[in-house]
């Protein structure tokens, strides 16, 4: 059961990698490589979150890093710049609930403004879930740059062929 | 007599053949970093870019690049001579393709001495190649976001609801874009109608505020939003954070056009 939640949640996000990379026009040759990255990425997420008790900020960190040294070390064989693959493959981490949490909650502080416990309890939750939102999305940009900044001169010939 | 004007004329070209050259690769360059600037590349490759085909040519290149123009200048070290041009940035919409095979033109270059001529074939060849047809790219999307739908936890009735919606919204958002309405309201529309299609999951018994929060995440500008952060780190900061505002200002249309629908349903939610 462990590994079928594991294997799916790879899968969906596999699927989820390549349709987002599908809006930005990828080659052809690099979506199998996205598919890869982003089931990596997001896998290993799940599993930090779910079996070790990570928070989603420091899972979503670990997922990004993962994707960004694997999309260095693939990109040598897609001979695609980093950025095409790792890109789509971090968007499936996107916090998309917590984002809609947020604008959810921003909607209903507003239309309590009469009642200040209502008021109280939505301000929370809205502040709380651009607090996460925030920071993942920060995490999920930091993290694939680093891989960058450690290996300037791999991430730089990505694209070139070998003589 | 028709001697001297024979060689005054050679003298003449052989003066002005480099000129003409650098004039050539300074047009070519132009073209082309500003094609990249606009098909969403981050800016230190674009410059690395650029300098590396001037290089090719013998020639040293600078640029600085800013949101929507290129100052570029070419110069011929050894000549005294340059070439200056200021170039505006086309909006173009974001083509990994052109990205990476761009890239791998520049280093071929580098690598191959390629002819000016040569370089400017391969280029156009480059820009021709179709792009990814829009039919398979709203099918994409739309699988894309019921998975996503499914990865927040969604049953296969939210996924089939975000998956219809998502496409209504992406098939609207490619035919504004084609009519050249500005981003934002494409931005704004699109998010209300996909989140609108994707109330109906209201009716029924499942997981609909899953449904809703997943249904406009295809809408999510990475590409600016990654790159901005790329560019801040690389020292770019200019170009970094003006990427930045933009994608923030987009994802703030998307929370607009999510508003809307959440004011129309939010009796049913609470």
């Amino acid at each position: 059961m462990i590994a079928w939640n594991i294997l799916s949640d790879a899968l969906f996000a596999a699927l989820a990698g390549i349709g987002f990379g599908a809006i930005s026009d990828p080659p052809m040759r690099a979506f199998r490589f996205i598919a890869i990255l982003a089931a990596a990425g997001h896998s290993f997420r799940y599993i930090l979150m779910t079996f070790a008790g990570v928070e989603i900020s420091l899972g979503s960190l670990a997922g990004a890093l993962l994707i960004g040294f694997g999309g260095l070390w693939l990109g040598k064989i897609a001979r695609t710049p980093m950025t095409v693959l790792c890109i789509p493959a971090l968007l499936p981490m996107i916090p998309g609930k917590f984002a809609y949490n947020m604008v959810f909650s921003l909607i209903m502080f507003l239309q309590n403004m009469e009642s200040s416990s209502q008021r109280a309890l939505y301000m929370d939750m809205f502040f709380s879930n651009m607090v996460i939102t925030g920071s993942v999305v920060f995490v999920l940009a930091a993290g694939v740059t680093v891989p960058m900044l450690i290996f300037p001169k791999r991430a730089f010939s990505l694209t070139r062929k070998k003589r | 007599m028709a001697n001297k004007f024979l060689s005054d004329l050679l003298r003449q070209k052989q003066m002005d053949s480099p000129k003409e050259i650098l004039s050539e690769v300074g047009d070519f360059i132009s073209e082309y970093s500003s094609h990249l600037m606009g098909c969403g590349v981050h800016t230190s490759r674009v410059i690395r870019n650029a300098k590396r085909i001037g290089n090719s040519f013998g020639y040293a290149v600078t640029l600085s690049v800013f949101q929507k123009n290129i100052i570029l200048t070419v110069a011929d070290l050894e000549k005294h001579e340059h070439y200056n041009k200021v170039i505006d940035i086309p909006e173009l919409p974001i083509s990994f393709e052109h990205n990476s095979e761009l890239s791998t033109l520049s280093w071929e270059t580098y690598d191959r001495h390629l002819s000016l001529s040569a370089l400017r074939r391969k280029y156009l060849r480059i820009l021709r190649r179709p792009a990814i047809h829009p039919f398979f790219v709203l099918i994409m999307t739309g699988l894309a976001n019921a998975s996503f739908c499914r990865l927040f936890g969604g049953d296969w009735l939210s996924m089939g609801i975000v998956l219809t919606s998502t496409i209504t919204g992406m098939f609207l958002k490619q035919q504004m874009s084609k009519e050249g309405i500005n981003p934002y309201l494409v931005f704004i529309v699109s998010a209300f109608v996909a989140s609108l299609c994707s109330s109906s999951s209201l009716i029924f018994d499942t997981t609909s505020e899953i449904a809703l929060a997943t249904s406009v995440l295809y809408l999510v500008p990475g590409v600016p939003l990654i790159n901005g952060v790329i560019d801040i780190v690389e020292g770019y900061i200019l170009t970094g954070c003006a990427r930045l505002i933009h994608a923030l200002l987009l994802i703030l249309c998307i929370a607009t056009g999510l508003s809307f629908t959440l004011l129309l349903v939010k009796d049913n939610l609470l």
